[in-house]
């Protein structure tokens, strides 16, 4: 996964230098094939170097896959087995012990499906730090309700938006959508007006909701 | 609270007074409507309206469709026919769905010579889903509530 | 003679059904009850779901904005501060002074609007009828100024992502100066009526307890945190919108009870004012909007900006993938989190709590389901 900031694209033109027009694809141009697709804007976010990241580089290793800042909002990605591991971590040693969020982001071009996102913070810091790890489709991470009680509602909220199931969930249910909703609404491939036709026909006698 | 002021009640008493206070009909603030029409503000984002040039009569609307643009809602639909002798756009119809609206004034922001503009006007209450479909002529006008004597 | 085993009570299932006066919106609370006593509940909600989220996905930035206002509806010009001031953070700008300072003003006087709201309401439910006369006779004062200012009075957009859409008008400087000068012996009126009343008193002392730890355990923020005793306010901690110019103190508790909460709020209210007047005073002149381009298109990035709603710490995620749309906007919002320390606080209490309980979290549905 392209994260870490690529150097402007293989298409930038000499500074300055050149005063004709010349087309800012030389290499191409001489081979006469077509310009090179623009690669994918990706978020330029920078590396971020501090006491916090090095003690948890040191304490994960290999499972945090990067550590970056982006507009001074630091965030760690972490491998998916490890997420809940760092949550704990951070709370026992770290003093990150208020979790303010758990949500999700679905980018179904992508391999791994789901961005699954924790943002911690900590009264006596007073910082917050996001822990993102990238999950696909089916996969169940571990539930984060052991760790803070506030996880219960905010995990059945992501599955119920997202069908991401947290093993070891107490209670995982879907909180705003009725129970026998089928269909993950948060999801990009579930329609802007689309509706559970067959509960609305079921439980509401109306045809359709629209 | 010492037993004397438990006794005889004095914190209710208090509460009380304040109350009996407010009885005094200065304090009166009740609204008569529909007799007295509430003076809302001028920034009020009420009814949707057309501006029509005073001098001429004709439309200030130049068919640019940003309004159309700018709504969240998509409710704004406008027509336009090129007239060939002043080589401009001219408006022929504008929908407005007024039972969509939110009245969020996006529209109004965006309109660039103020010919949309949302007015001092909130009774826009209609018997039908379809008559809260404005089209030009009603924004133009405006609405026209029946005028109720008590 | 019917035997006295007739009155072996097994548990008892009430549901404090979605159509409730008493549950500030469509919330639906399951009650397992041992005769008066409490011992547990179950929060049933998304009556109001409205998929906030998804319809995000679907409007450009500016687009957005209005409906933000709908879900905290009686605060609704901070949810607009949020959104505002997340979308600004990812186009790494800043609103001008002068736009600063008037949202202090206007997000100030929704912080009273919305503690009135609060206030009368939660006083109606235990039974005190009169405050919500004279709260909302106040409100009323506070959206008139709203409605002079951006046209309406409830669902305001009053903000623009980058700044403001429009100058103060004329007079808002003495709208707001009266307003102070009026509002001030009012909170005292409504202490007169309430704090020392010893029915008061009594149904809020001691009910509702959630302890500093507890509060951090749940995620609970806002006058609920600071009832506990953690001086924590978000605008003293990470200032935002010039909130570091003004002065003001943050009311704290000591018993995390819900008379606690009462007078924290009350204690608010008058900060409030406190900080309406400092910023009327050195409301400085010049430009009301950022340098935001005509179509608002953030660079590919996601940032996490939250603000000190009424109700607590609201948080807008928002990550853009570059175009003129959002990807995805999260809105974290406090009334949810809160409401999962109900279950907390009501087991093993009585069930004429619950009412109390359920008003001093000061929940607002729009916000809890979105």
């Amino acid at each position: 996964m392209a994260d870490e900031q690529k150097p402007d694209g293989p298409q930038a033109s000499p500074p300055g230098g050149a005063a004709k027009p010349a087309p800012p694809k030389p290499a191409a141009a001489a081979a006469g094939h077509a310009a090179p697709p623009k690669p994918p804007a990706v978020m330029a976010a920078t590396p971020w170097d501090s006491e916090l990241a090095r003690e948890l580089k040191e304490r994960f290793g290999e499972r945090i896959r990067e550590t970056s800042t982006y507009l001074g909002q630091n965030f760690i990605v972490c491998q998916p087995d490890a997420a809940v591991a760092i949550v704990e971590y951070l709370k026992l040693e770290a003093d990150f012990d208020y979790l303010v969020d758990i949500t999700a982001v679905d980018w179904p071009k992508r391999a791994e499906r789901f961005d699954l996102v924790y943002i911690l913070y900590s009264f006596a810091r007073n910082e917050r730090i996001r822990i993102k790890t990238y999950i696909n489709d089916g996969d169940r991470p571990q539930s984060a309700v052991r760790v803070h009680a506030t996880a219960n509602w905010l995990e059945r909220e992501v599955f119920d938006m997202f069908g991401i199931e947290f093993a070891g969930h107490p209670d995982l249910r879907r909180i705003l959508l009725p129970e026998e909703w089928d269909g993950h609404p948060l999801r990009k491939d579930y329609g802007i007006i689309q509706q559970d036709q067959r509960w609305v026909r079921e439980n509401l006698n109306i045809e359709s909701g629209q | 609270m010492n037993l004397l002021k438990k006794v005889f009640l004095v914190d209710l008493f208090q509460g009380l007074w304040v109350t009996f206070r407010n009885q005094n009909p200065k304090f009166i603030y009740t609204e008569q409507y529909p007799a007295e029409r509430p003076k809302v503000a001028e920034r009020y984002r009420g009814a949707p309206r057309l501006n029509v040039n005073p001098e001429n009569g004709e439309t200030l609307c130049i068919a640019c469709n940003l309004c159309a643009l700018a709504c969240p809602e998509a409710l704004i639909v406008v027509t336009s026919e090129r007239n060939e002798e002043t080589r401009r756009k001219e408006l022929t119809t504008f929908t407005y769905d007024t039972s969509r609206c939110m009245f969020c004034g996006l529209c109004e922001d965006a309109c660039p010579v103020d010919a949309l503009e949302l007015t001092q006007d909130f009774e826009l209450a209609t018997y039908t889903r379809e008559g809260q479909i404005w089209d030009r002529q009603m924004l133009e006008e405006g609405p026209k509530p029946t005028p109720y004597r008590c | 003679m019917p035997d006295a085993t007739f009155l072996d009570s097994t548990e008892l299932v009430l549901n404090m059904g979605p159509q409730h006066p008493s549950t500030h919106g469509v919330l639906r609370v399951i009650l397992k009850l041992d005769g008066e006593k409490v011992l547990g509940t179950e929060c049933v909600i998304g009556y109001l779901h409205r998929g906030v989220e998804k319809i995000a996905e679907n409007r450009t930035y500016a687009q957005f904005n209005p409906y933000v206002d709908r879900m905290d509806y009686v605060a609704a010009v901070s949810n607009g501060l949020g959104y505002c001031l997340a979308v600004e953070k990812l186009l790494n700008v800043e609103a001008p002074p002068r736009a600063q300072a008037v949202r202090v003003i206007l997000t100030e006087l929704n912080r009273i609007a919305s503690h009135l709201l609060w206030l009368g309401t939660h006083a109606l439910d235990i039974g005190a009828i009169t405050p919500v006369f004279y709260c909302f006779r106040e409100r009323e004062e506070a959206l008139k100024i709203f409605e002079k200012y951006c046209g309406a009075r409830l669902t305001t957009h009053a903000f623009r992502i980058g700044g403001l859409q429009y100058e103060t008008y004329d007079g808002f400087e003495q709208d707001i100066r009266a307003f102070c000068d009026m509002f001030l012996p009012k909170v005292d009126e409504y202490e007169e009526l309430l704090t020392n009343n010893r029915i008061w008193v009594g149904r809020l002392k001691g009910i509702g307890v959630l302890t500093a730890d507890e509060c951090k355990e749940y995620g609970v923020t806002g006058p609920v945190l600071r009832a506990a005793g953690v001086k924590w306010d978000l605008r003293k901690a990470q200032p935002y919108s010039g909130y570091d110019k003004y002065e003001f103190d943050i009311p704290t508790g000591r018993n995390a009870d819900t008379y606690d909460r009462y007078l924290v709020r009350m204690e608010e209210m008058r900060q409030s004012v406190r900080i309406m007047r400092q910023a009327v005073a050195g409301l400085p002149e010049g430009p009301i909007m950022g340098k935001v381009g005509k179509v608002i298109k953030p660079a590919v990035g996601e940032a996490y900006v939250s603000i000190e709603a009424p109700k607590g710490e609201l948080g807008y995620y928002v990550v853009s993938d570059g175009s003129t749309q959002p990807y995805r906007v999260r809105v974290r919002p406090p009334s949810f989190v809160n409401l999962q320390s109900l279950d907390r606080m009501v087991s093993g209490g009585l069930v004429a709590d619950v009412v109390a309980i359920i008003g001093t979290l000061d929940i607002v549905l729009g916000e809890v389901d979105r």
